[in-house]
């Protein structure tokens, strides 16, 4: 009785580490950070930290749970502001610019499915490929890396609606992030698609003896993760009025570790779209207060690596006591 | 030969369990100094585990183990190398990535004297002289082991094996991947070892080989050794009769169905290399084995109708319709559906629930936008029920299931398809025997219903149970059908091992 009553507690250990390592974070910089617990400064927590990487991470989920990976949502996310910020520059509607947006990010996940899907080349290495060669076409594309700027003048107001406008009072990017948070929770805990991304990432040898279609399965997902994070190029490039090449990377890193925090979360490991939201907060709130104990940029980093450590040890640690009880 | 005296290899009455499965209950073995000793047995008959406890790779749960007059309780790999006893298996894989040379040496590196560096040269030279003294090939130093054809990597094994000069070799189904012409080389390789003093243990299905090239032959069934003979005094026949278990009671629960319109129609289907010229039609209701060696090419035209290979040659057509693609997507849409022989890798998802394996194949029917996880849960838990799949619900991994358990869940999955033509391949292996029944009761229920059933099994007396047609392939050709219930299991084997065509050149 007693060890059933152990693996069932250690079983809620693991599922909560990721709730509880929230909660003590966040106790902790509310009674050590001057200002944190305003509500200036939680806005600003959820809108610059939490929402666009919450949709890069989105992304990410989407090519862990087929069991890859994607390397190159940077570039995806750069494909769209360039295209974007061009069309606008070219005197197309707005509307029209940001679909051409969404479809230069979509073209990366494109790539990244012929090499995955078609060719057969290890997610890892493919996506790692297409982050170089994108980043040799933007320099090209802008002789060599020069940013391209909307004249502050000419920039239309719509344009300028996805990074500062509202909704009903919420910040439009918030706004977009709890959009795409749904519908990716949605699709992949409750759709057809999802499930069978989850069974390709688990086994996919027999997701192809059950009669599914294993490349156009990995195809989708490539070009869906691609079209997601295309989504946070147009923010961005909204926000800024500027389109700088190659600085949609700067997410990839964080993408990756919330998506495997977030795994943490399921009961069995896999990767889940609550759980990767959590994991962006816990990074987001994380960097924010470090940032207002006076800490500076590289203790932030060591700050956000030890905490990824100490969520994953517990997590698996538990997972693995649960699993032999 | 076998005349040259003591035992080199004894073992007595060896019992070995696993879990709650008897592997070996009480088997023992003789094999003389000099001599080239076969055995064979069924499927299950405990070959490989004896095998593998002369190899140092399980532990004996009772018997003794002798070896060259000495005991041993506690034989390891390395121990029974450095006893000069080595093992060529068909599929004891060298590390493909290694090249010739490093293969060969692996483990026993020769160094220079003095120097912990390995002495190329002596390695080169060596090996160079084993493979041409032995094989009259040369084989290049640096090729990699996977740019090697089957035959080319056993001969490196065997030189493997040459090079630390052994007392006796164990061939472990040496001929399953080589074609007519490399196994008389190598049966020749085997003499000549043997004349010059190795003790040959040679195991095998195909019991041709065994009478043209063994001195002495052990027959196991049901983890005993029934009886050892000298191959002079005996027949293929004789020894297939042995390797039948007759006294098997009441174990397939068949019912009387009368088949129905032909559902699966094979013509002609060749791929080439592997087999030649199938043709066969199965009916509603109808339930038709096949059998046949590994490369006899019965297991390819499985994977041929499920579309996992692409004919060359030949028809299908299921329920009227001629299919052209190889695809098992297609086959799926069609109503095929396989449980394949390797469960845990692609049968069941081990680390999906019972319900999300069960509704993989047939998610169509329960989503509409999203997944209707009510009725999901509702088609499960009918199924579970149906085939009596033991489980902690059906939210439970499948990982958490017997491989009895299992195997049902990889049925249910095809049943949740309303699939229609059912290929199983090897659907017993690895199951406890209460499982075995019920998935031939389940067999047979499927038939009832009006499906056409097709079971590759090696289990012969299981397939002459099970179905009422059986089609026996040997070596990528259809050689024989039989009506299943007016047949007997050595009648069958004669075909399956080709002592059949043995007879034939003898007389």
């Amino acid at each position: 009785m007693a060890t059933v009553a152990l693996s069932s507690f250690s079983r809620g250990v693991a599922r909560y580490a990721l709730v509880a390592a929230l909660a003590t974070v966040f106790a902790l910089f509310a009674a050590l950070a001057p200002g944190f617990l305003s509500g200036a400064n939680l806005l600003s927590v959820l809108v610059n930290n939490f929402a666009l990487l919450a949709i890069v991470a989105i992304a990410m989920t989407f090519a862990v749970s087929v069991g890859g990976i994607d390397l190159s949502v940077g570039t995806a996310i750069d494909f769209a502001s360039f295209a974007f910020v061009s069309l606008v520059l070219a005197g197309q509607p707005v509307a029209l610019a940001a679909l051409g947006g969404l479809a230069g990010g979509a073209l990366v996940g494109l790539f990244n499915a012929v090499l995955i899907a078609g060719i057969g080349i290890s997610p890892f290495l493919a996506t790692l490929g297409t982050l170089f060669v994108g980043r040799s076409v933007q320099q090209l594309l802008t002789n060599g890396g020069n940013p391209v700027y909307l004249p502050p003048a000419g920039v239309p107001e719509a344009f300028r609606f996805l990074g500062h406008g509202t909704l009903a009072g919420i910040p439009v990017p918030l706004a977009v992030t709890a959009l795409v948070v749904a519908g990716a929770w949605l699709v992949l805990s409750r759709s057809r698609f999802g499930r069978v991304a989850l069974a390709t990432g688990i086994q996919a040898s027999v997701v192809r003896y059950s009669g599914l279609r294993l490349p156009r399965i990995t195809a989708a997902t490539y070009i869906l993760v691609s079209t997601i994070a295309a989504v946070v190029g147009l923010i961005l490039t909204s926000t800024v009025t500027v389109y700088i090449p190659s600085s949609g990377n700067a997410f990839l890193l964080n993408a990756i570790g919330a998506t495997f925090i977030g795994t943490t979360y399921d009961r069995h490991g896999r990767p889940n779209v609550p759980g990767t939201v959590l994991g962006v907060l816990l990074l987001g709130i994380v960097a924010n207060g470090l940032l207002l104990s006076g800490l500076n940029f590289y203790w932030q980093q060591v700050g956000t690596g030890l905490l990824i450590f100490s969520v994953l040890a517990i997590g698996f640690a538990n997972r693995k006591a649960a699993a032999r009880a | 030969m076998a005349e040259s005296g003591e035992a080199i290899i004894r073992l007595e009455n060896i019992v070995k369990r696993f879990g709650g499965a008897q592997a070996l209950s009480g088997a023992s073995l003789a094999v003389a100094r000099g001599s080239i000793h076969g055995l064979v047995g069924q499927n299950g008959a405990g070959k490989s585990t004896l095998i593998k406890l002369i190899a140092g790779l399980h532990r004996a749960d009772g018997g003794a183990v002798e070896i060259d007059g000495k005991s041993y309780d506690r034989l390891t790999p390395h121990l029974a190398e450095e006893l000069g006893i080595h093992f060529i298996h068909q599929d004891r894989l060298l590390v493909p990535t290694f090249t010739v040379g490093e293969a060969l040496f692996l483990g026993r590196e020769p160094r220079i004297p003095g120097t912990p560096f390995l002495d190329r040269a002596a390695m080169r030279r060596r090996s160079a002289e084993i493979l041409e003294r032995y094989f009259g090939v040369s084989l290049p130093h640096s090729a990699l082991i996977a740019e090697l054809s089957a035959a080319e990597k056993q001969i490196v094994q065997i030189t493997r094996a040459l090079i630390a000069d052994p007392k006796v070799l164990v061939f472990d189904e040496p001929t399953a991947a080589l074609v007519r012409r490399e196994a008389d080389l190598l049966f020749q390789l085997i003499r000549r070892l043997s004349a010059e003093g190795v003790t040959i243990l040679y195991i095998s299905h195909y019991l041709g080989e065994i009478v043209d090239l063994c001195d002495t032959v052990t027959v196991l069934r049901n983890g005993r050794d029934v009886a050892t003979l000298p191959v002079a005094e005996t027949s293929a026949a004789k020894i297939g009769a042995l390797m039948v278990n007759r006294d098997i009671g009441e174990l397939y629960p068949k019912s009387d169905v009368t088949p129905g319109e032909v559902i699966l129609q094979v013509d002609d289907l060749v791929l080439a290399g592997r087999y030649e010229a199938v043709s066969f039609s199965l009916r509603r209701g109808e339930v038709l084995g096949l059998t046949g060696l590994v490369g006899s090419g019965a297991k390819e035209v499985v994977r041929t109708l499920f579309g996992l290979d692409r004919p060359t040659g030949g028809t299908v057509s299921v329920k009227g319709e001629t299919v052209f693609s190889a695809d098992p997507a297609a086959a799926t849409e069609r109503r095929l559906a396989l449980v394949p022989e390797d469960r845990r890798s692609d049968g069941v998802a081990l680390d999906l629930s019972v319900t999300e394996n069960t509704t993989l194949a047939s998610l169509g029917r329960f989503s509409h936008g999203l997944i209707n996880r009510g009725a999901e849960r509702r088609q499960t838990e009918d199924l579970v029920q149906r085939l009596q799949i033991k489980t902690d619900g059906v939210d439970a991994l499948v990982k958490t299931l017997s491989g009895g358990n299992q195997q049902k869940v990889a049925i249910a999955k095809w049943l949740s398809r309303q699939s229609e033509i059912y290929l199983l391949d090897e659907p017993t292996v690895g199951v406890d025997i209460a499982a075995k029944v019920e998935i031939y009761r389940l067999i047979g229920e499927l038939a009832e219903r009006g499906a056409g059933v097709l079971v590759l099994s090696s289990d012969i007396e299981e397939l002459l149970g099970v179905t009422d047609r059986l089609l026996v392939l040997f070596r990528g050709r259809v050689t024989r059908q039989f009506i299943s219930s007016e047949t007997s299991p050595d009648q069958v084997l004669a075909d399956v091992t080709g002592a059949y065509e043995t007879l034939l050149h003898a007389g």
